[in-house]
């Protein structure tokens, strides 16, 4: 009965306000219901039918079954993973360092902080524009700069080739982001108590020793929060591809997103039925690959953004 | 002004645990200041808060002035209420606090000035008017949300433990300001806390919680010497009442206690007459107890040894364990130059006059 | 920590800083080269500058439609998600009811949605309302995406409003649609800030939606603006880059004035 805090349940006192209720909520809910929910479950229905532009047909699990046999889509979900995956480590271990790096007090901290965040206020249209530039054959910066210390023979048509198109989109997603997670880690760092990283300093630990056996762990659910939050942005992951490689060359940059859209807009098969059914499979692999790894960490409660 | 009365006011938050209040009745009278007081989660809190109008009333019923208001909301029931927190609106300047429950009230414009203006001056307000409340110290925040109470000029007040966010000083200055207040306005208020020194001071009349049941309702005095429960006598007093067990041997009308293998005889003002053997519990305040190294009186008195001295200056406070019974502790407060030693042994004696005998239920015995 | 060491550090943060921010800085100098100058030297400086890249790129280019249909839709699908977002946040961290959590718990899970989900049905309903390929139809899809996260964003906010001052309110005689205006948001205006500011930048780099669901030249926004701007002058770099920097100099002011809060409101969520 401690009156005052926050903490004290809001009883609304004589009948429930249902009316203010209903009032506060209903342009929220009818937004979600006609332009989330709808459209989901009509996509769902549409997996199980051939969509053309005057006429649905049945079809079962047609889409399904041809679905299994797809191997570009099977390719997409590959390539998508292996973001999903790589990202998230890159990302979380390079702005680990450079936080610990901003957290040792160095002078213009402040600065540092703002200037790496910037990449990640830019729409992939844009930082997609630029890469494609950067990764240029010919005047790119890279390869420029490989000519000129005389490793010419390294210069490559990054974008353009199988097997380094797929790294180097990585690696510019990573450049993108690397700010955001520094800056959400040296958030978690400053809030670290300062007795406990001192008591360690009494307790002759290095900084090494400090940083696995202290920091790390203090800051574990950060780092896990960080490492979702990047899954989960990578497997959406559409804008920087589409403006840089489409999916090219040979399916090696092809994420499901891409696909998706290719498949209901660009071929000229103008069925929505086969490119709802990627989705309708995507959004369960997706959820059980969130669920999973929220589990793993056993962040299931904590599960946020 | 106005009179508020409580017909078995429950409050049933879950229906699995025992209620919140249970059968809370309370007439309160026209300018009476009437204190609810208990310890945390006696129900005091919710029963404020079911007069205030923000809570649902379970069953019961509530009045003001012989009217029933269950289902009036509370802005309709001019009252008013000052918060623990103080809640005052922190986008808002001093100014715009005071004056934001009139403005709702169709209170024409130079009206509410002057109002406002008024209420500033009496509490020392006036330059603060233009401030917003975080740039306030704790004790002008308290100030501004009494004014906000003050300015609607309401039927009844309602404090929610208002001096408990204030520190030791300040809490007694703003405590003497609460009661010159209630003289000037002789307004209706009810006022929760948990601090029986704001109870005795404050109270016209109080009433004593615990567990969602009200306990005694009687003024300062009446309640602090005829409690008429072990919780009451317990809770009341600082230090407590002595309550130690005892039972009724043979002998001296049925009046002779059996305590720790002596024996205590009290006056026929203080005990009805008991059959033997009955299980008792015989309470003593402090203040009542005395110790003597020697020329004791038999049969109000008994041996003991003292464990802890509390030297206050004025006072100081003993705490003795009975010699045959060392579980059963008394507390006497003595003069301040009695000059007793930790391990000393003393008679403890007894102002039987004072005593209190309370049945094995807690209930006291009084006699007819 | 000695000297050699801060500064060795100071060296490497520095060259993070000039990978981290030199594409831009390219960007903005060959936004104000010409194309020849750039093919002559791509790294050079301006020199001299050519400001007249910037209104060819806005009156020749459709660059002033583009910004003028990003900035409608963006304002006006900020100014509705901000308003219901704050409404069913306040809401949520007010009242107590049976569904409240399961309420909280549908809109905010969208949050991981993948955006396939929708899209195609989102399609489909628009040409079938006759809001396909207009700003309205973006403006509403808009909303309906952003409407999660400042849910999420406000309700944290509004849970931590002590409950005594809804109280007060109410002792005090003012509605819940009242308490709601004169209590509940301005109290909040931190965190409304916050929400709108980070809503104004993801909006205004969207190109999922406005791709699929807008077509005509008229009607597009900045990000469909410089992908068919790059179709249209593969070559023209010089100008291409001039249409890069219109479109994030918004950003960049934004940012140049709400940095804090713009990091808040992106970190938002993260920081455990």
């Amino acid at each position: 009965m401690a009156a005052g805090g926050a903490a004290r349940p809001h009883d609304e006192g004589l009948r429930r306000p249902w009316g203010a209720i209903t009032a506060f909520l209903l342009p929220a809910l009818l937004v979600y219901a006609a332009l989330t929910a709808y459209p989901a479950f009509r996509t769902l229905w549409n997996s199980f039918h051939e969509v053309l532009p005057r006429r649905e047909t049945f079809i079962g699990l047609a889409n399904y079954a041809e679905l299994i046999q797809d191997e570009i889509f099977w390719k997409a979900v590959r390539n998508t993973f292996i973001w999903a995956c790589a990202s998230p480590l890159i990302e979380v271990a390079v702005a680990t360092l450079l936080a610990l790096a901003l957290y040792a007090k160095v002078p213009g901290a402040r600065f540092f902080r703002i200037a790496w965040f910037t990449p990640v206020l830019m729409s992939y249209i844009v930082v997609g524009i630029l890469w494609a530039w950067i990764y240029n054959y010919d005047w790119g910066p890279i390869n420029v700069a490989l000519r000129a210390v005389g490793l010419g023979d390294w210069a490559q048509p990054w974008l353009g080739q199988p097997d380094t198109a797929l790294p180097a989109l990585i690696f510019v997603t990573s450049w993108m982001w690397v700010g955001f997670n520094m800056v959400v880690m040296l958030a978690a760092l400053h809030s670290l108590p300062r007795e406990v990283i001192e008591a360690a300093e009494l307790d002759n630990c290095g900084w090494g020793q400090k940083l696995v056996f202290i920091i790390l762990p203090m800051v574990r659910a950060t780092l896990l929060n960080l490492v979702v939050l990047s899954f989960i942005g990578k497997m959406k992951i559409f804008d920087l591809v589409w403006i840089t490689t489409k999916g090219n060359p040979l399916w090696s940059t092809e994420t499901v997103s891409t696909y998706v859209y290719k498949r209901a807009f660009e071929w000229t098969t103008f069925d929505l039925g086969y490119p709802s059914t990627i989705a309708a499979v995507w959004f369960v692999i997706v959820l059980a690959a969130v669920l999973g790894l929220t589990h793993l960490f056993r962040l299931r409660d904590k599960l946020e953004y | 002004m106005a009179t508020v009365t409580l017909q078995d006011l429950t409050k049933v938050y879950d229906r699995s645990a025992p209620p919140a209040a249970d059968r809370v009745s309370l007439d309160i009278g026209d300018e009476e200041l009437m204190v609810l007081l208990g310890p945390s989660g006696c129900g005091k809190t919710t029963t404020l808060r079911m007069i205030a109008g923000l809570e649902s009333i379970t069953s019961g019923s509530l009045s003001i002035d012989e009217q029933v208001m269950n289902q009036v909301p509370a802005k309709d029931r001019d009252i008013a209420m000052v918060f623990q927190s103080y809640a005052l609106y922190p986008h808002m300047t001093v100014k715009d606090n005071l004056a934001f429950g009139l403005r709702r009230r169709a209170v024409p414009r130079a009206e509410i000035e002057r109002r406002v203006k008024e209420i500033a001056e009496t509490l020392e307000l006036s330059p603060l008017l233009g401030r917003r409340p975080h740039a306030l110290s704790g004790g002008q925040r308290q100030r501004v949300a009494l004014g906000r109470a003050i300015v609607r000029d309401p039927k009844v007040f309602l404090f929610d433990e208002p001096l408990s966010n204030l520190d030791a000083a300040l809490r007694v200055s703003t405590r003497g300001e609460i009661a010159a207040l209630h003289r000037r306005l002789g307004a209706t208020m009810i006022y929760v806390t948990h601090d029986q020194v704001e109870a005795m001071t404050l109270g016209t009349r109080i009433c004593i919680m615990s567990g969602g049941r009200v306990m005694q309702v009687g003024a300062p005095l009446e309640v602090y010497h005829a409690p008429v429960n072990t919780f009451v006598a317990g809770f009341l007093g600082n230090p407590p009442m002595n309550l130690i067990p005892a039972r009724v041997a043979e002998g001296d009308g049925g009046r002779r206690l059996a305590v720790a293998g002596e024996s205590l005889v009290l006056p026929p003002a203080r005990m009805p007459a008991l059959g033997p053997e009955t299980a008792l519990t015989f309470g003593i305040r402090p203040e009542h107890v005395t110790l003597r190294r020697d020329g004791a009186e038999a049969g109000a008195s008994l041996a003991a040894e003292v464990l802890q001295t509390e030297a206050l200056g004025a006072e100081t406070i003993v705490l003795a364990a009975l010699r045959e019974d060392r579980a059963a502790k008394v507390m006497a407060r003595v003069a301040g130059d009695a000059g007793f030693r930790v391990g000393e042994s003393c008679r403890l004696q007894f102002d039987l006059a004072a005593a209190h005998v309370f049945g094995a239920e807690g209930d006291v015995l009084r006699p007819r | 920590m000695d000297v050699l060491k801060k500064s060795i550090l100071l060296l490497l943060l520095s060259g993070y800083t000039l990978f981290a921010a030199g594409p831009f800085v390219w960007a903005a100098m060959m936004s104000l080269r010409t194309t020849t100058e750039i093919h002559y030297d791509h790294f050079g400086f301006p020199d001299p500058i050519h400001w007249e890249k910037y209104p060819e790129a806005w009156f020749n280019s459709n660059y002033a439609i583009y910004f003028t249909n990003s900035t409608q839709v963006v304002l006006a699908a900020v100014i509705i998600v901000t308003l219901i977002g704050a409404m069913a946040a306040h809401c949520l961290a007010r009242y107590r009811f049976k569904l409240n959590r399961l309420v909280y718990f549908v809109l905010f899970s969208t949050i991981i949605f993948p955006p396939q989900i929708t899209i195609i049905s989102l399609f489909q309903i628009l040409v079938q309302y006759g809001l396909y390929n207009s700003k309205l139809g973006l403006t509403l899809v808009y909303v309906a995406i952003q409407l999660p996260l400042t849910v999420y964003i406000l309700e944290s906010f509004f849970a931590r409003i002590p409950s005594d001052l809804f109280d007060a309110a109410r002792m005090d005689g003012y509605s819940d649609w009242q308490i709601f205006w004169k209590v509940s948001l301005p109290i909040a205006v931190p965190a409304v800030a916050t929400t709108v500011i980070l809503n104004f930048i993801l909006l205004w780099n969207e190109f999922l939606f406005a791709v699929v669901l807008i077509t005509d030249e008229v009607n597009r926004t900045l990000p469909l603006g410089i992908q068919r701007f790059i179709g249209d002058t593969q070559e023209d770099i010089g100008m291409i880059a001039t249409g890069l920097m219109i479109a994030i100099i918004p950003v960049i002011v934004v940012y140049a004035f709400f940095s804090e809060k713009l990091i808040q409101g992106m970190t938002a969520g993260a920081v455990k």
